[in-house]
Parts: C-alpha cells; sequence; structure tokens
C-alpha cells in the first residue's frame, strides 16, 4: 500500500512540472475540441491529433496523448447531449436520456453530472490502476511466449463477440487485420513478404497511414454520403452545476457505474464497451419508476457516464502492464507510443517508472482538467456544434493529410492513406465494423512473433499451449466466450444489448 | 429466426447482396494474398518460415468469406447500397493531390516542382470542399486560405514540424 502510495508521488512529482500540466490542459483541450465535432469519434480525433505530439518528449507527449483520449472521450458525451449523434458505441446510452435532458432545458444539468460522473470514476480509476499496475506488471513477467499468444488469442474473442454487428463480420474483420501485419519484412529470415516489390512497403504498412485512411477519410465518406439530421438543442442550456436533489438522485448511480466499468474495462478484449450498457439496465432495474428512463432521468446519465469513463481509463490496464492493447483506441495508444520509441509492456514500468507512474498521475489531473475545461465552455462547444459538415471535412483533410506526411515526412504516406481510405470506405459499403481491424493488425506482429518463439521452445509442438496451466485456461475462457456467444438464444440477448 | 428458416427452406438465392460481395470480397483479397506470398517458404512447425503465417491466415480469411456468401444465401440482410463517385473522388483525389505537390515530384515527363504547403495548403482545403452537396465556391474559398494559414502557424511554427512553407517563394 505504502508503495503505491510512492509511486503516486514519484508520478505527481513528474505530471505536476508545468511543462507537463500545460500539456495536459492543451491535450484536454484540442482533444474535446476536436471529439466534440459530430462524425469524429475518439478513435479519429487521436489519429487526427497524433502529429502535434511528435516535437514533445516521450512523457510530455504521452501525458498529452492521455489528456487528448479523456477530452475525446468527454467530447463524444457533449456531442451525445446535445446533439443526439454518438461519437462511439459507448456514448449511444448517454444519447437516450441525456438528449431528452437537454431538450427539457436540463442540457447544463446533464452535461454537468456527466463530467461529475466522470471525474468521480476518473479518480477510482486511477487508483485501481495504481494498485494494479505493479503486481499486474510481475505477472507478466511469468508470462513466456505461449502465454502472451493465448492472451492476445482469448483478447480478439473477446473483440469478436463485442463488435458491433455480425460476428462473424468482425471475425473477418480481425483475421483481415492480421493478414496486413503481415505485410513486410520477415523477422527472423529478412525476406520481404507481399510487398508487391515497392520498397515504401517493406517496413510493413504504417500504423498511422492505416488508422487515418480507415478512420478519418473512410468516416469523411461515410459521413457525407448520409447528411446526419443534427437535432441541436434549441432549448436553453441552464444552469451547469446539478442542484442538491441532482446529486442525491445520481450519486448511487455513478457509484455503481464506476464499479461496474472499472471492472469490465479491465477485461483485454473491448470490456469497456460493456460497461455503459451493463450501467443503464441496472439502474432501470432497480429504479423505482422504470419509466422516467428514456424521458431524461438523471441516473441514466450519471451511471452510463461514469461506467464509460472508468473503463476508458482501466482499459489502460492491459495495455500498460501487459503490453497488450484491449480495443481500437488503446492500438492507437500503441502506435504513438512506439512513435515516440516506447514499446509498451510490463518493462515501461521497470525501465521509465517516471513515464509510467507520470502518466497515472497525469489520468488525474486530466479528469480534473475535463471538469474545469468542459464546465466554462460548454457556450463554445455548442457553437462549434454548428459548424456546418461542408466546413468541416475539408478542415479534417488538411490536418490528416499534414499529420500523415508529418509522421516519416514521406509524401508517398499520403496517397497511400487515400488508398486505405478507399479501403476503408469499400468495407464499409460492404458492411463490415473496421474498429476490430485495426486491433488484429496492432496485435499480429506481436503474435506472430510470440506463436514462432513458443513453437520453437516446444519443438514444434501445439501441445504448448495446452499443457502450460496459464495458457490452457487462457485459451478455455476464448473458446467458452465463442460458445456462449453462438448459442442462439445468446445471440439474440447480445441484439438487444446493442440495438437498444 | 424462425422466418429465416422459413426462407431457408425456399431454396438458395442471394438474400443479402452485401453479406454476398463481402465474402467474395474477403475471398479475393485472400486470394491476392496467396498469390503474393506463393513463394515464400512455409518452413516446418519446428521453425516456422515467412510463407507461413501469411499463407494460413489468408487461408482462413477465404474460409470465412466463403462462409459468409453462403449464409447470404440462407438468411436475409442488408442489400449493397450506392458508390458515392463524388466523394471518393473530390476527397481521396484532394488527399493524394496534397501529397504530390508538397515536395513536388517527377513521372516520366511530368514534373512539378516542391510547392510547400501554402500551395498545397488550399488546394487539399479545396478540392475536397467540391465534394459536399452544398458547396459555396467562394465561402470554400476564403476557408481554404484560413485554415492553411492556421495550419501554418500551428505545424511550422508552434510546434516546429520540418513541413516545407513555400521553398520556391520563401525559401522555407
Amino acid at each position: 500500500m505504502s508503495e503505491m502510495f510512492a509511486h503516486l508521488g514519484l508520478g505527481f512529482g513528474v505530471a505536476l512540472t508545468l511543462q507537463n500540466v500545460a500539456l495536459c490542459f492543451v491535450g484536454c483541450l484540442v482533444g474535446t475540441l476536436v471529439g466534440v465535432l459530430p462524425g469524429v469519434g475518439p478513435i479519429a480525433t487521436i489519429a487526427m491529433l497524433l502529429p502535434i505530439t511528435f516535437g514533445l518528449d516521450p512523457v510530455g507527449a504521452l501525458i498529452m496523448l492521455a489528456g487528448i483520449y479523456y477530452g475525446a472521450q468527454y467530447g463524444g458525451s457533449t456531442t451525445a447531449i446535445l446533439v443526439n449523434i454518438p461519437g462511439e458505441a459507448t456514448a449511444v446510452v448517454t444519447t437516450l436520456d441525456g438528449h431528452q435532458m437537454a431538450k427539457q432545458g436540463r442540457a447544463g444539468v446533464a452535461l454537468g453530472t456527466a463530467a461529475l460522473g466522470s471525474f468521480v470514476a476518473g479518480c477510482f480509476a486511477t487508483l485501481v490502476i495504481a494498485a494494479l499496475g505493479a503486481p499486474l506488471t510481475k505477472l507478466a513477467l511469468l508470462f513466456g511466449p505461449a502465454e502472451y499468444f493465448s492472451l492476445m488469442v482469448m483478447g480478439l474473442c473477446f473483440a469478436v463477440v463485442l463488435a458491433r454487428g455480425s460476428i462473424l463480420k468482425a471475425f473477418c474483420m480481425i483475421m483481415l487485420g492480421l493478414l496486413l501485419s503481415t505485410v513486410g519484412t520477415d523477422l527472423e529470415t529478412g525476406q520481404e513478404r507481399m510487398t508487391f516489390g515497392f520498397p515504401p512497403l517493406s517496413d510493413g504498412i504504417d500504423f498511422a497511414v492505416l488508422a487515418m485512411g480507415v478512420f478519418g477519410f473512410a468516416e469523411v465518406l461515410r459521413n457525407l454520403e448520409n447528411p446526419e439530421a443534427r437535432d441541436v438543442v434549441r432549448a436553453k442550456i441552464g444552469r451547469l452545476l446539478p442542484g442538491w436533489e441532482d446529486i442525491k438522485q445520481s450519486i448511487a448511480p455513478c457509484l455503481r457505474g464506476t464499479l461496474i466499468g472499472g471492472t469490465l474495462g479491465i477485461l483485454p478484449g473491448n470490456g469497456a464497451v460493456l460497461g455503459p450498457f451493463a450501467s443503464y439496465t441496472l439502474e432501470k432495474k432497480i429504479a423505482k419508476d422504470p419509466s422516467r428512463f428514456g424521458k431524461g432521468a438523471i441516473e441514466g446519465v450519471a451511471g452510463p457516464e461514469s461506467a464509460n469513463n472508468a473503463g476508458a481509463q482501466t482499459a489502460f490496464i492491459p495495455l500498460l502492464t501487459l503490453g497488450i492493447p484491449p480495443n481500437a483506441v488503446m492500438a492507437l495508444m500503441v502506435g504513438a507510443m512506439t512513435i515516440h520509441g516506447i514499446i509498451p509492456g510490463p518493462q515501461v514500468m521497470t525501465k521509465n517508472p517516471e513515464l509510467f507512474w507520470g502518466m497515472i498521475a497525469s489520468m488525474w489531473i486530466g479528469n480534473l482538467m475535463l471538469l474545469v475545461i468542459n464546465l466554462p465552455l460548454v457556450g463554445l462547444w455548442v457553437k462549434l456544434l454548428q459548424v456546418p459538415y461542408r466546413l468541416m471535412f475539408p478542415a479534417i483533410l488538411i490536418f490528416c493529410s499534414i499529420g500523415i506526411y508529418s509522421v516519416n515526412n514521406q509524401p508517398v504516406d499520403v496517397a497511400f492513406t487515400a488508398l486505405f481510405g478507399l479501403f476503408g470506405y469499400l468495407l464499409i459499403k460492404l458492411g463490415f465494423e473496421p474498429a476490430p481491424m485495426l486491433l488484429g493488425f496492432v496485435l499480429g506482429k506481436l503474435m506472430e512473433e510470440k506463436l514462432r518463439q513458443a513453437l520453437i521452445i516446444s519443438r514444434g509442438s501445439f501441445m504448448t499451449f495446452i499443457e502450460r496451466p496459464i495458457s490452457a485456461g487462457l485459451l478455455l475462457v476464448a473458446v467458452a466466450i465463442l460458445v456462449i456467444a453462438l448459442l442462439p438464444a445468446m445471440s439474440k440477448k447480445r441484439d438487444e444489448v446493442f440495438t437498444e | 429466426m424462425s422466418l429465416n428458416k422459413i426462407e431457408a427452406a425456399q431454396g438458395w438465392r442471394i438474400r443479402s447482396t452485401q453479406d454476398f460481395a463481402g465474402g467474395l470480397f474477403m475471398i479475393a483479397l485472400a486470394g491476392l494474398a496467396l498469390f503474393l506470398a506463393r513463394d515464400l517458404p512455409l518452413g516446418s512447425l519446428r521453425q516456422i518460415g515467412p510463407g507461413m503465417l501469411p499463407k494460413s491466415i489468408a487461408v482462413i480469411c477465404a474460409a470465412l468469406g466463403a462462409l459468409l456468401s453462403l449464409n447470404a444465401m440462407r438468411y436475409k440482410g442488408e442489400k449493397l447500397s450506392g458508390w458515392s463517385w463524388r466523394g471518393v473522388l473530390f476527397v481521396l483525389g484532394a488527399a493524394i493531390v496534397f501529397g504530390l505537390t508538397i515536395r513536388g515530384f517527377e513521372i516520366g515527363p511530368l514534373k512539378v516542382p516542391q510547392l510547400g504547403m501554402l500551395v498545397s495548403g488550399p488546394l487539399v482545403v479545396f478540392i475536397a470542399g467540391l465534394a459536399a452537396d452544398d458547396v459555396r465556391i467562394k465561402e470554400l474559398a476564403i476557408f481554404a486560405v484560413a485554415m492553411t494559414t492556421a495550419c501554418a502557424l500551428l505545424f511550422k511554427y508552434a510546434l516546429s514540424l520540418p513541413i516545407p512553407l513555400a521553398p520556391w517563394l520563401l525559401g522555407i
């Protein structure tokens, strides 16, 4: 326990320097600024803002990135409440009651509750990460290649089950991501694989190029096609701070949501996405008058928003301790860290403790920032929401173009991104959800490496994955989750959860 | 489900063009990967070669694609919707123009000098903007200039990224 506080102390020492607080502030601000724009989800926001961290030292860059991440998450909630457009899957729940509250002239209270709930959740999640970070890292050091491989298989199975839409199609996307990850020079023999003999491909497909093409450009194409009916709230925003009555009503849902979201977020494979749904369902079940839900019940905002933020933050745990990103956003963080020369994993904590703990401390500061930034700036966000899409997407485009160019100072990367934009658009047209592909792509290289190592150690016997108890357990969970999800009764329930 | 079962009894035909095409797409990609990886040695389980994973993943992709296409003939689903060439052309074209002009290029007899962001920036905003149905040329032109100025200040000066502004005019 005292060790944990010593670590947190070290972290705050790093995070509270003037430069890092400023970076955290700017990150939160621009993250919210871009995240608020309708039709720009957190993945696109982070992909777009990556280049502004390039000039910084790794610690500063990571702190800023974390700030951007929270800002983007919170910006998504703002859009959900004010415009009824969820930026991502987890914000869907917030639209249900949040937008109703806004229509009743209580937008301010809804936003305030979301911010306060997120802050409470963030404080709790920061403590959880600090507490679990060290022991999980020790656990990770016990993991051999076989265990790592099985863990990633399990993560991908979770991701398939929890993806939106058809399971079969999500499976297709994961495999496609793995396939794309094998492009480039082979790690062991140095042979070029599937590069068309084209030199820029010999390092493999650049992560930033793939992410910005599929999530930046393709999203623009998707949005251009379906001009969204923007339902910007015309009613007054009203006062921001929830009154005593509101606080009394939302405090229990907020704590329950934090617990649910925080727990689910730790699961490898996008457990965080379930948090808001689970919290909303729970609140509705235990409410005295469930009929109020969907008509502006404050519990329906406080619970899911807390769950969302807690999950968003504990999702860092698998990434920081095991080096395995649980969802597409975290996959993006891996890409960002690699650009700064940090390979996420257990060695980060032992080798650069100031980076690890500094980032964790900055998470808490970031949550505080959000509260400070968002409440006074709500008026500005409302103005931003009224920017017409015909001006928004050219701005997105120039940002992405400059950003991709800056990753490697390679003009050809921009053309590649356009190509992946076309690819992403094709996927959207064919009804594939591209987020699992990004996860598969990021995990692919690591999986191949671990698979090869494991098979060399076992002299070519696949039994190694079943003979080692931890590995066998992980694979068993993976199989179980797939079987359960494919049972007819469960798949029906799954559809209900995602359409509610 | 029950409705689908009744339909399934009515014989095989394409019931979801979207899923059917998606399956074919997966098979085509897998075929391409197998073709490109044809010369890579598989190796053995004891010492996996460079071709083992690409080939086996491609086979799995093809199998999943086939399953998806078969499912599309049994169960009802989404139809393919129209493809918007206007968006593809202008939005992706704008990005390609940016890539071509920012540092210049040479393809055979065609030669474009290094134009820098002061030219490429407005070009990308303007060309992309033409993709919108409700485009207003004058507004877009002003916006293109404003965005470029903002980006130049942000990326070149605030973040000092090495991006050429206008080497032919300003020398930076």
